[in-house]
């Protein structure tokens, strides 16, 4: 009950951002000026589609067991590019720069569409929040040999704050059961890091996390689709 | 001899609210020079000659938070001066928060542009 009450509490303090940013937006429109309408109504466009992103990501983890949710055959690099283009405005109005690098000959993974994109776009938007405006995040596709597996990695670099040292342990643990609380890295509430791990988990994916003294890179290793051979 | 322009900082992380801040500030004194800063180091690594007239301060931040910040700049006579306005969606009684010297704050969820500008006009002008 006390967990429940803290992840409200936690999804609650989240969505406060984007809705006093939305209203204080709105508040400061100069109504005789048409430029910065159109640049506010931009912003507003932009912050609202990110807040509807979190309460559907919400609401896909109270229904991850409902069966909703079926698993596929997926095509990475179309689920990377669709992210990307979907973010390109909010980096851009963050002033800052994604690079994006595909080195993976294995393209399909066993994955559900939606929960994937929800993986990447949180870890991109974290890429946006923590990243400093000088440097470049990295989203890089590459693929991986674990014994006999096969795997995809996704992996988001951020250069910002490392990532704190409990929150990793839990991660690459697999302890992280809910939100961390508020105090965990400034502005965030570890929300989005708790959804992608959620949604990994849900598709048998493993998420972890790789600390650097100049920031941190999350990934998510999806086992690899064995129908593309079908077709070769 | 003309007057120095007055001198604004902002320390705010979310850079979408420190634009709207600063189209307040503007909106309070034309002539106001304003600085943003998304994290309190780099705040307190511009506190020189010379010093901000006012400060809008968050208190949730990369790295040292908005408290250490104030812990900072309460600790020299000369900036222990400066005028603060908190900017936070945290709840803080104002009471409890006198001793640092803040002259205000502000809620983010409430807050309205009228009530930056009406602090910029009683601090800078």
């Amino acid at each position: 009950m006390q967990s429940e009450v803290n992840g409200i509490f936690v999804a609650a303090h989240e969505l406060k951002a984007p809705l006093s940013l939305m209203r204080q937006l709105a508040l400061s429109l100069d109504p005789n000026n048409p430029t910065e309408i159109k640049e506010y109504q931009a912003k507003m466009v932009t912050v609202s589609e990110r807040a509807l992103r979190q309460v559907s990501d919400l609401t896909k983890i109270a229904r991850l067991e409902d069966g909703l949710f079926a698993m596929e055959p997926v095509a990475v690099r179309g689920v990377c590019d669709e992210v990307t283009s979907e973010l390109k405005y909010l980096f851009r109005s963050n002033k800052k720069q994604l690079r994006v690098k595909y080195s993976n000959h294995q393209k399909l993974v066993i994955a559900n569409r939606d929960l994937l994109h929800s993986v990447v776009y949180n870890f991109c938007v974290n890429a946006i929040k923590y990243s400093d405006s000088s440097t470049t995040s990295a989203l890089t596709v590459s693929d991986h040999q674990n014994g006999d597996a096969s795997s995809v990695r996704i992996l988001v670099r951020d250069f910002g704050p490392a990532l704190p040292k409990d929150i990793y342990y839990k991660l690459v643990h697999n302890q992280l059961e809910a939100p961390t609380g508020i105090s965990f890295r400034p502005d965030s509430s570890g929300l989005g890091l708790y959804i992608a791990t959620k949604f990994s988990r849900f598709m048998h994916a493993n998420v972890g996390a790789i600390r650097h003294r100049d920031g941190t890179s999350f990934y998510v290793e999806l086992p690899v689709s064995n129908q593309g051979t079908l077709f070769a | 001899m003309s007057r120095k322009p007055p001198l604004v900082f902002i320390i705010d992380d979310d850079e979408m609210f420190a634009d709207c801040l600063v189209a307040a500030i503007k909106k309070g004194n034309k002539s106001a020079k304003v600085q943003t800063f998304k994290n309190a180091i780099d705040a307190m690594n511009s506190l020189s000659d010379p010093l901000p007239d006012l400060i809008f301060l968050d208190i949730l931040l990369p790295g040292p938070d908005g408290f250490t910040f104030l812990n900072e700049i309460t600790s020299y006579t000369d900036t222990a001066k400066i005028p603060i306005i908190l900017v936070t969606s945290l709840e803080l009684p104002e009471a409890d928060l006198s001793i640092y010297g803040i002259q205000g704050i502000l809620n983010k969820e409430s807050m309205k542009p009228s009530e930056v500008t009406e602090y910029v006009k009683r601090y800078t002008n």
